[in-house]
């Protein structure tokens, strides 16, 4: 049985890479604009392009949840307070150097990433050799622990997990240990209970079961009940109970992919239930493309249209149908952060 | 053998073809067979069965006239084994003749091996197949959709890309079944109205950015009034008026085109006046629909014959087959 799982996960920590080189592929097509990609992927300049229907929509879910994640930073400093974001299942994503170059960063308090501890191992180490990237932060506040899995900084941190095991054992352990960097010598956790504080989901939560993401979701609950502002953001693929899904469990079972997590979602109002089931209060959900033609930009999206030919308008809708971003808020009585989500871009002003 | 050297209207043929000819033929009917198995023939046969191509198709016009019964098929892409279903399906040239509204190449795995094959049915039995043009049937397009690279992976050069490129600019634009079915892949264009317009251009070229020729190829129908902004950034859209109009004005009871992915694989729109005919089945291995054919018999009868992809035995995926692309 032992090899079996070994493969199992293995398949799914290569759809990390699948990620990145989609991000690669369309930041060097011009879809999006990301300088630290590239030292994340091996021989990047040799890395062939996706085809436009993937750089599309990976421009499309970039999009997305850019607007949420940069909304919840524009909330915080709106409140007068500094936030958390946590990344589970992080994998080689760039956001937090996004944030850290940014306007944005000062209303940062910390940036927690959780992934398979191959995934951390290596991601450790390519920020601790690439001084574009570890010259964000102080280097001497910089540490690596737990064998080189892990990776802490005054802000950033980047910790191993198996995000399956029940949160007491996994990452609750790991969030509630003192922060341990040097000359630090607060006894605040890595992770405030008291900090508005935003989850991210991408292409996590379908290769768990509904038990393990409902006991880890319900954990986080918990653990900002008293005092915080807890913010969720899912993105994945759901609706699978058609002929495309059917097609699509297939295609990824011949890579040892199976998708226990997204199965159980049928429609967009289930994806919503799941979020309030689990505590939060205000739940939404949008597939990718009720967000192409309504939520997106519409500029952006004329400047995208022009890169490539995209030649297959039904297929691109087909496929952007199966996947979602939904967001789940439970605030307390902060009222102010009522307002966090996307919104229709034409009721914009 | 028997099938074709037998077959009516050939014997004088036969008589004047000498016995180079002859061997001509033979040759030529030893390539389909290794192409209906999905082998590659070589270059140089490839270079001489284009000329060929170019011969036939040079003669055919812009509209080219079709005899019913027929049967109308919409996009393979490169999907051989699916091909060779809709054969199984449809019944296998020259005893079946069909009409291809294009989109032979691109996106599948055998691009290379279905084109030739159609164009070799078309070389062998010209009377018996029609190909006319898609938006993908173009040097512009097969560069990112996959019909470049799959030539040079499978030859080692672009010279047999180049040769199927300078067929694509002889395929005729359009086809008139019994002068009553109007077929083309995309669909129509603000600036032609008859189809004798469609027959004055000058068609012997790459497919344009816009005009036209562009509009043939790239245009879709939908649910508006009159003519509207394509998603696609080639083509128009185009109304039931528009369609209405076009089919009054030319004495036409149907268009039939292809172009857009129908999941059940066919979609009949505006009353009936339009159909989208789709024959590439789960595809991109990935979409999960159906595909169909659409026969019309010698009254004009239309029957739409739906059909799965090929099952999945050893030879229909590459040993090595790039992964699906999904969002992971």
């Amino acid at each position: 049985m032992a090899p079996k799982h070994q493969d199992a996960d293995s398949a799914i920590r290569d759809t990390d890479n699948d990620a990145a080189l989609a991000r690669l592929s369309a930041v060097k097509r011009g879809y999006l604009v990301d300088p630290f990609v590239n030292y994340f992927v091996q021989r990047a300049h040799l890395q062939p392009p996706r085809p436009p229907l993937i750089n599309h929509g990976t421009f499309i879910r970039s999009a997305a949840i850019d607007d949420i994640v940069f909304q919840w930073l524009e909330l915080s400093k709106q409140t007068g307070q500094k936030c958390q974001i946590v990344s589970l299942g992080a994998g080689s994503d760039t956001r937090f150097w996004r944030i850290a170059t940014s306007d944005e960063h000062a209303v940062l308090a910390g940036y927690i990433e959780l992934d398979f501890p191959e995934i951390t191992t290596k991601k450790a180490m390519t920020i601790m050799k690439n001084k574009s990237l570890n010259s964000v932060f102080d280097p001497a506040q910089c540490t690596l622990s737990h064998g080189g899995t892990a990776l802490h900084s005054p802000v950033y941190h980047l910790l191993p997990c198996d995000l399956r095991l029940p949160p007491t054992e996994g990452l609750g352990k790991l969030l509630t240990l003192p922060t341990t960097s040097p000359g630090d010598a607060s006894i605040e956790p890595v992770l405030s209970p008291s900090l508005p504080t935003l989850l991210l989901f991408e292409c996590v939560l379908a290769y768990m079961t509904p038990e393990a993401s409902s006991a880890m979701l319900g954990w986080f609950i918990d653990y900002f009940r008293e005092s915080g502002v807890l913010g969720c953001m899912v993105y994945e693929m759901f609706g699978l109970n058609d002929t495309f899904g059917r097609v699509m469990m297939n295609n990824l079972k011949s890579r040892n992919i199976s998708l226990p997590g997204a199965e159980p979602y049928t429609t967009v109002e289930s994806l919503k239930k799941r979020l309030h089931d689990v505590g939060f209060t205000t739940c939404n959900a949008l597939t990718l493309r009720d967000i192409r033609r309504n939520y997106v930009d519409p500029k952006e999206l004329v400047r995208v249209s022009q890169l490539e030919m995209l030649d297959e308008v039904e297929e691109l809708d087909l496929i952007l149908g199966h996947y979602a971003v939904s967001w789940g808020l439970e605030r307390g009585k902060e009222e102010r952060w009522a307002g966090w989500g996307l919104k229709k871009k034409d009721d914009v002003i | 053998m028997g099938a074709w050297w037998g077959e009516k209207g050939r014997v004088g043929l036969r008589l004047r073809l000498g016995v180079l000819g002859r061997l001509f033929i033979c040759f030529r009917f030893r390539q389909i067979e290794q192409l209906q198995r999905c082998e590659p023939i070589s270059e140089e046969q490839v270079k001489r069965l284009c000329l060929k191509a170019r011969e036939i198709l040079i003669e055919e016009g812009n509209v080219q006239v079709v005899d019913s019964p027929v049967t109308i098929c919409g996009d393979i892409h490169g999907q051989f084994f699916d091909l060779m279903e809709l054969f199984r399906v449809g019944g296998f040239c020259p005893e079946t003749n069909y009409l291809f509204m294009g989109d032979f190449v691109d996106r599948g795995f055998y691009s290379v091996e279905t084109f030739l094959l159609l164009l070799a049915l078309k070389v062998r039995y010209p009377e018996r197949i029609t190909l006319i043009r898609g938006n993908h049937e173009s040097r512009q397009i097969t560069q990112v959709y996959g019909f470049y690279d799959e030539c040079q992976r499978k030859y080692g050069s672009s010279n047999v890309w180049r040769w199927c490129c300078e067929v694509f600019d002889y395929l005729a634009l359009g086809a008139i079944v019994d002068g009553r079915v109007f077929c083309v892949h995309g669909g129509l264009s603000p600036n032609l109205q008859s189809i004798d317009q469609i027959r004055a251009i000058d068609r012997k070229q790459e497919v344009p950015h816009d005009g036209p020729m562009c509009d043939l190829l790239w245009s879709d129908p939908d649910d508006i009034q009159g003519w509207g902004l394509s998603p696609r950034g080639a083509g128009f859209l185009f109304g039931a008026d528009i369609t209405k109009a076009f089919a009054h004005h030319n004495a036409t009871d149907l268009i039939a085109r292809a172009h857009q992915l129908a999941m059940e694989g066919y979609k009949h729109m505006f009353d009936q006046t339009i159909v989208t005919v789709w024959s590439a089945p789960n595809y991109c291995y990935r979409c999960g629909n159906v595909a169909s054919i659409l026969e019309l018999d010698e009254h004009l009868g239309q029957e739409y014959k739906v059909f799965s992809s090929a099952p999945l035995d050893v030879r229909s995926v590459p040993a090595k087959r790039p992964p699906a692309d999904y969002f992971l």
